[in-house]
């Protein structure tokens, strides 16, 4: 299933698995069968033991401690007989790669092997129907990689039925033996197979922003020829929440002004921690951060506002406001307030239709955009954006770059640390590749292979 | 504090073993057992016996162990402290002075009621700790459900929502990251706490699907882990009767 952002492919995917509208209120129009029933009349314990559903965001769906108690939670709800669960839990670990991580602690396991872990709990009562909204969205490329080899051995089973909503396309649509496009207003595009829908349809779904299976990254557009002067410079900076286990060890880092560097790296190896560092948004233990000759962890907020800009990874935990329209313009000076409508506009989120929505209710692509508004609109030297085209569609991802691009002129730094190699390719000069809190390579960026 | 991780020496220790339900009917007895004696002698004995059977009997590292105890230790030596000082026998006449501290005076029935009240909160520490450092939150929470009937839907939508803890210490940080910047003072701003119940309620909007959607509540249940009565819950039991009663009957001097 594939769409812009906000076309309701998750609600289309949440309905499927009966949770709209018994758990998520609405109204459904129309007919959802499931075997020649209407999915809304099946009772909840028969639907739950026909279709399963893997959500993006692995932490909110893991219930138990362990691994195979977790995998174990969804049979005992079924009410399995034990025996039939022990054999069942490791099998079900075995199918998605997990095997012999029984007792581990679920929290203690990696992005990926957390969202294969999800699978498990939701292959393992054996459902007809496998709904799966997104679920690479917070892997990195080597997580995101495993879990697309285990969904290609299930569709070689042709155990289950999947429904998989996905953004990355180059791994999804070759496991399809039907495409269904959307919409922005989620009404359907076209339907079926992948050759016959690209064939048929492709003017149209490029139109609506859908990512293309067979589109090359663009490439850097503008660059500048020459750097700006040092703008954040970084000596032996060392940081650990914990003291006794930093985080961040040994970076040593000095960014120009109009320098577009991409921050990657596995999940869990430190980019986020050192982007905060580099904003003041933490200081370091050791070592020291300069933003234009001031450490910027004792800058007061307005100036640091005025000087660095940071896009955290979940916008829902940046969000301050209650309507879209004050999230954007919170703190802004006057001649900040005249750039907000046309920059909403250019990210799609035009005031008329969203000014007055609450920021938690828009979809995971529109919150990554307002996230983004409510940094790009200050015009700071300096921006960090961590994972900034999260659930985005092509249109949101041209709109940034084309931002980003403008302010080249005004020597503005872009640090965006990503997963996303399309967003690498087309944006980044340098790439500083991080791995267990230090930097393992820095150099500029060269195209793979 | 973020769902206790007890290692696997902990966890085939005796202590590790025997019911949780045990371990919490002998915490709360003990203590209500202290609450009927100002001696200062019991509440000693149950830290000692406490300390000794979650290194012994739990194979608890003794650092862990004080480290745990410690923040309460303080507060009880505070309280005592307090006490002691502020007691009202300190302001009669006819009672025993035992020093005099500028124009305080402080007679000796203060000190005594200050040290049993110091000692009864390190007791609740060290009997706390020792509980919350043997006891795995997946075994404490299947005895619940299993052996003292609480019901499954309560008692495991409370382990979830355990597991999600430290998540809480996250929202607070970047929130007021967020805060910062953007430009607005204050790390303490009402609106912080808006946004973190906000993001709690969110945070369990989602679990509660999730686990809907894998069918919770939907029927009767069955059990991949069996908890059952064993013979060395009915050995703890006894032994800390043995030891309340032996605690609260010491020999003076």
């Amino acid at each position: 299933m594939v769409g812009p952002s906000g076309s309701g492919k998750s609600t289309l995917a949440l309905a499927i698995a009966g949770l709209v509208p018994r758990e998520i209120p609405g109204t459904i129009s129309g007919s959802l069968r499931l075997d020649a029933a209407e999915i809304r009349s099946i009772d909840p314990p028969a639907l739950a033991s026909r279709v399963g559903i893997v959500f993006q965001d692995p932490a909110s769906q893991l219930v138990m401690e362990r691994v195979a108690d977790d995998v174990a939670f969804g049979l005992e709800n079924r009410g399995w007989p034990r025996e039939r669960m022990v054999a069942r839990v490791p099998e079900s670990l075995a199918e998605v790669g997990l095997a012999g991580l029984e007792l581990h602690r679920s929290t203690r396991l990696s992005g990926g092997q957390q969202q294969r872990l999800a699978l498990a709990g939701v292959l393992a009562p054996q459902p007809r129907v496998l709904v799966l909204d997104e679920p690479t969205a917070n892997l990195d490329p080597a997580g995101a990689a495993a879990f697309f080899a285990r969904l290609a051995g299930l569709r070689a089973s042709r155990s289950a039925t999947i429904v998989l909503v996905e953004h990355r396309v180059d791994a999804a649509w070759p496991l399809a033996d039907q495409v269904l496009a959307l919409n922005g207003d989620g009404s359907p595009i076209d339907a079926g197979s992948p050759a016959e829908v690209l064939d048929r349809s492709r003017a149209r779904m490029v139109e609506a922003g859908i990512w293309m299976p067979d589109e090359p990254a663009r490439g850097r557009r503008r660059r500048l020829q020459t750097l700006g002067d040092t703008l954040v410079e970084a000596a032996g900076v060392g940081f650990g929440y914990d003291r006794r286990s930093p985080v961040v060890n040994d970076v040593d880092l000095a960014l120009a002004a109009g320098e577009r560097v991409a921050l990657v790296g596995p999940n869990g190896s430190g980019k986020s921690t050192l982007g905060r560092l580099l904003v003041g948004l933490l200081a370091p233990q050791r070592g020291r951060v300069l933003m234009r000759g001031d450490d910027p962890s004792r800058l007061p907020a307005a100036e640091l506002a005025r000087r660095a800009g940071y896009v955290f990874q979940e916008p829902e935990r940046q969000f301050l406001a209650d309507r879209v329209a004050d999230e954007v313009a919170l703190g802004l000076r006057p001649d900040e307030l005249a750039l907000v409508a046309d920059l909403m506009d250019r990210l799609r989120l035009p005031l008329e239709t969203f000014g007055d929505r609450s920021p938690y209710r828009l979809s995971g692509g529109e919150q990554r955009r307002l996230s983004l508004a409510c940094v790009l609109v200050r015009r700071p030297a300096l921006l960090v954006l961590d994972e900034p085209t999260f659930g985005q569609d092509r249109l949101g991802h041209e709109a940034l770059i084309a931002i980003l691009d403008e302010r080249l002129v005004s020597g503005t730094c872009v640090v965006a640390a990503t997963h996303d190699e399309r967003f690498v390719a087309d944006v980044a000069d340098r790439v500083i590749v991080v791995d267990r809190g230090r930097i393992v390579s820095d150099g500029p960026w060269q195209a793979a292979g | 504090m973020g769902p206790a991780d007890i290692s696997d020496a902990t966890a085939s220790s005796p202590l590790g073993r025997t019911s949780p339900i045990v371990k919490l009917v002998v915490a709360l007895g003990w203590l209500i057992g202290l609450a009927f004696t100002t001696d200062p002698r019991p509440p000693v004995a149950i830290v000692v016996v406490a300390i000794a059977s979650g290194v012994v009997l739990g194979r608890v590292e003794i650092t862990r162990l004080i480290r745990t105890i410690l923040p309460l230790g303080l507060a009880a030596i505070g309280i005592g402290a307090f006490n002691v000082l502020f007691s009202a026998s300190n302001l009669d006449e006819t009672a025993t002075e035992l020093a005099r501290l500028g124009p305080l005076r402080i007679t000796s029935a203060a000190v005594a009621g200050g040290l049993g009240l110091g000692l009864r909160v390190l007791a609740i520490a060290s009997v706390g700790a020792v509980f919350s450092l043997t006891t795995d939150s997946t075994r404490l929470v299947d005895a619940l459900a299993q052996q003292a009937r609480v019901p499954e839907r309560f008692a495991y939508g409370a382990l979830a929502a355990y597991q999600a803890v430290p998540r809480f210490g996250e929202d607070l940080t970047t929130l007021r990251q967020a805060r910062r910047v953007r430009g607005l003072r204050g790390s303490w701003h009402p609106r912080i706490l808006v946004g973190l119940l906000i993001l709690a309620i969110r945070h369990g909007d989602r679990l509660a699907l999730a686990m809907d959607a894998r069918a919770f509540g939907s029927g009767p249940r069955s059990r991949y882990r069996i908890v059952t009565w064993r013979p060395l819950d009915a050995v703890v039991a006894v032994g800390a009767v043995i030891v309340l009663v032996v605690a609260l009957r010491l020999p003076a001097g």
